[in-house]
């Protein structure tokens, strides 16, 4: 009896093993044809179809094909018009815009400015957008005519139109989501090029062409596009290689060099607006002192860290804002690697003998090997760091209520004005759950953000976001990371994909040659 | 031990033999037997090392949990890197050395957690019956409905993920498992005359259950906590692979086989060792389970 159950644990073992080393199958796929559906794989699978029911990646860049904005905003971050076709401002407060006639939703109803309007009023009430149109008076909102809107906002409010252009603004038709009620997610109505066919929640989502997409010469190439969910980073570039998917989103840096070396593949790498950081409860003892925070930044080697994490993807930070955000300050003098000034800076605070601290992080093996290589330096001034991974929501409650010590985080600046990556992470107005969890404070930081915010005059709002970020910078509440880069990677015979900063990429251009 | 096995009677000198060695020739009867099994020795021997460098981890290993040298990442194993070194150029050899202790002290604490928890449990349940047993029993198959992994999720989920909370969910969630086995067994023995004779000259309840109870029913106990040693190891490395089990830098080998997946195709060294190791320590302790439970309970044996 025992050798036969030892004999069964000793196949079962080789089978896993056998498993491992083939992987698991891979669907083999036939020669290019007009119809082959184009398979785009990411790490999660959409959560929502409605944009005003969640704010996350992946259910973005679903909804960016699905959807149409009033404005566009290129891969440069240019604004481009899009549902309206021409806009100026008629007081500070107030834009007109001129819709585009004949634009047809997925349903067949035609596009109108009430559509805009209850977009906006039904955005204004959602917890997960209000951050993006929170600025727009409701009462502001006005129908001219059919294809004439009117929207305002409660102070005058400099970024409008690049919030205008995110996902989270894309335009709904009445009558759909009125008739879907509470099912409005699963049945999506836009006037983007594709339309939903299918969800498989989960797994994956599919969409098909929109004949009667408004802009003719943009209309979609490809017949069928399929989203597809796979979670494991590593088995993404596996797919990609063995031609089960077309695009694969989110290489990790393990990966990069196999797949732009690889015959068949080809790696389109672009800078983009999100930024990682490590922020300092610095309202808590002893990040309080501005000193303590410095020597953190002067102790801790980021250039190297970052080479070792990312392995030569993205760049080490050199601000609060990525390179490619509109004003941002790439000539800040950084820290550098000088443990020594970290000791003096120490000893000035009184804290020559260190202090016992807590670096928090999520699931994220990135951020955790930066968290361990943290732990390791902060040793040589005499901190001693506790690691603690945690899970996303109990993370985020907790940073935002101010219980941390030290934390890893992450941030997208999706509208590439700087007011969206500067006054949420920086006023004080934020604290917490608004974005600021490190809790800072300064009252010239407040003032200058304010300023910008409400200033339409953009040398004014530049040299405002200048010296803010010069503050930031001085003052540390934060150790500037890692800007990271959009790594997707695709098959040989796909072409037209471009990368769009914010993550969300068009499909609409894409074709199989 | 009164109610010695018919099988051993034989071997067993006659009744004006004082306990103590009774009970001795009992256990080397059983150790005899075990003896006799290749695969359990082969276990035997496989827990005996990892017991030995956990011991000695500090004498066995080169080098610390935490000696990163950033410059000497993805060694590939050699003669001054036995197993190499991890993406954060950690000597791996060591770290599993350290590791050991971890995944033994969970195991071991965990199962102990449970085997008490779980066995008084059963044996108040089993000894008194009635809507007592009732009562108990029914809170643990709610327990057993729920599949073991998830439950020690939900655990350490709501406490939060530290070595301690670890062993309290594995421990809690195979917490049933020996409830069950306790209770059964205490049914079958609470009847026999020597628990009736002990009652007669007046031992009160605990003194039953403790001194002539549970002895009895120590066989089954010992074969479900040796398996459940490889169990409590597997869910802690399982927790500790999704991030929920041993904090960094702390060298838990399923965190070291997560850590170490991503570069699984480049340096198979670093996900590789960490996964043989917990893979021979799993097979080790089944091996000495099953050697175990055939040794314990001549009856099984074909």
């Amino acid at each position: 009896m025992l050798k036969k159950k030892s004999f069964i644990i000793l196949t079962s073992f080789l089978m896993i093993f056998t498993l491992m080393v083939t992987g698991c199958g891979g669907e083999s796929q036939d020669a290019a044809t007009e119809s082959q559906p184009l398979i785009v794989a990411q790490r999660s699978d959409a959560v929502v179809l409605d944009p005003h029911a969640n704010n996350d990646q992946a259910s973005s860049r679903v909804m960016r094909q699905i959807y149409s904005n009033l404005i566009n905003q290129n891969e440069s971050m240019e604004l481009e018009p899009g549902l309206a076709e021409s806009w100026e401002a008629i007081d500070e407060l107030t834009f007109e815009f001129n819709l585009r006639q004949g634009v047809k939703f997925h349903n067949g109803e035609e596009l109108t400015a009430n559509d805009v309007a209850f977009t906006l009023n039904r955005a204004l009430g959602s917890s997960h957008v209000s951050h993006i149109v929170g600025a727009i008076n409701p009462d502001g909102i006005v129908v001219v005519d059919p294809y004439t809107i009117r929207i305002a906002t409660h102070e005058p409010f400099a970024p409008l139109l690049a919030h205008l252009a995110h996902t989270a603004t894309g335009i709904l038709n009445e009558k759909a989501v009125t008739e879907a009620g509470e099912d409005y997610s699963q049945s999506p109505v836009g006037t983007g090029p594709y339309k939903l066919s299918n969800w498989l929640v989960g797994e994956t989502v599919e969409l098909v062409i929109f004949e009667d997409y408004y802009d003719e010469a943009n209309k979609a190439k490809i017949e069928k596009v399929v989203f597809k969910a796979i979670a494991e980073d590593g088995n993404r570039a596996i797919e990609l290689e063995t031609g089960g998917i077309d695009i694969a989103y989110d290489i990790i840096g393990t990966d990069v060099d196999r797949v732009a070396n690889h015959s068949d593949l080809a790696m389109v790498r672009d800078m983009n607006l999100s930024t990682t950081y490590v922020g300092f409860n610095a309202e808590k003892e002893p990040f309080n002192d501005v000193r303590v925070r410095q020597a953190i930044n002067y102790a801790v080697d980021m250039d190297l860290i970052v080479d070792v994490v990312y392995l030569g993807t993205g760049e080490p930070s050199r601000g609060p804002l990525g390179g490619n955000v509109w004003a941002s300050n790439q000539n800040l003098k950084p820290y550098g690697y000088d443990v020594e000034k970290a000791k003096e800076l120490m000893k000035e605070a009184g804290l020559e003998n260190g202090f016992k601290t807590k670096i928090w992080t999520n699931q994220n093996q990135q951020r955790i090997d930066i968290a361990e290589i943290l732990q390791n330096q902060l040793k040589d001034i005499n901190i001693e760091a506790e690691v603690s991974i945690m899970d996303w929501g109990a993370y985020l409650d907790a940073t935002a209520a101010g219980e941390h010590d030290m934390f890893i985080l992450g941030w997208v600046t999706v509208t590439g004005d700087p007011d969206y990556g500067l006054y949420p992470l920086f006023h004080s107005k934020t604290h917490g759950d608004g974005g600021n969890r490190t809790f800072y404070t300064n009252e010239r930081v407040n003032e200058l953000l304010d300023l910008a915010r409400v200033n339409v005059d953009p040398a004014i709002r530049e040299a405002a976001y200048i010296e803010v970020q010069e503050i930031v910078r001085d003052e540390a509440p934060w150790i500037f990371t890692w800007t990271g880069e959009e790594l997707t990677g695709i098959r040989d015979n796909v072409k037209g994909f471009k990368n769009h900063p914010a993550g969300h990429h068009k499909l609409w251009s894409v074709y199989f040659e | 031990m009164a109610n010695v096995n018919p099988a051993m009677d034989g071997k067993i000198p006659q009744a004006d033999v004082k306990i103590a060695k009774k009970k001795r020739s009992q256990w080397f009867e059983v150790w005899l037997r075990l003896k006799k099994s290749k695969a359990a020795m082969v276990g035997l021997a496989i827990i005996v090392i990892l017991i030995f460098s956990a011991i000695f981890a500090d004498f066995i290993a080169p080098e610390g949990i935490d000696d990163q040298d950033l410059d000497r990442r993805f060694v590939s194993p050699s003669a001054e890197h036995f197993m190499g070194t991890d993406h954060l150029g950690r000597d791996i050899f060591s770290r599993i050395v350290y590791g050991s202790r971890i995944s033994l002290q969970v195991g071991f604490i965990a199962v102990g957690i449970a085997a008490l928890a779980g066995g008084s449990l059963g044996a108040i349940a089993g000894y008194y019956g009635g809507k007592l047993d009732n009562g108990i029993m029914r809170a643990m198959d709610i327990l057993l409905a729920i599949p073991s992994i998830l439950l020690a999720i939900s655990i350490v989920a709501a406490l939060g993920p530290s070595l301690a909370n670890v062993m309290i969910a594995v421990g809690i969630s195979s917490m049933p498992s020996y409830a069950r086995i306790v209770r059964a067994s205490v049914l079958t023995i609470k009847d026999q005359e020597f628990v009736e004779a002990a009652k007669a000259i007046g031992a009160n309840d605990l003194r039953i259950i403790i001194k002539h109870i549970l002895p009895n029913a120590m066989a089954p106990i010992i074969v479900q906590a040796t398996l459940g040693v490889a169990g409590a190891i597997l869910s802690a490395a399982g927790l500790s692979f999704i991030g929920l089990g041993i904090q960094p830098p702390n060298p838990e080998w399923g965190s070291m086989l997560a850590s170490g997946r991503h570069y699984i195709r480049d340096y198979w060294h670093i996900a590789t060792f960490p996964g043989l190791t917990i893979m021979i320590t799993i097979f080790g302790l089944n091996l000495l389970g099953d050697g175990l439970r055939d040794a314990l309970d001549p009856r099984l044996k074909n």
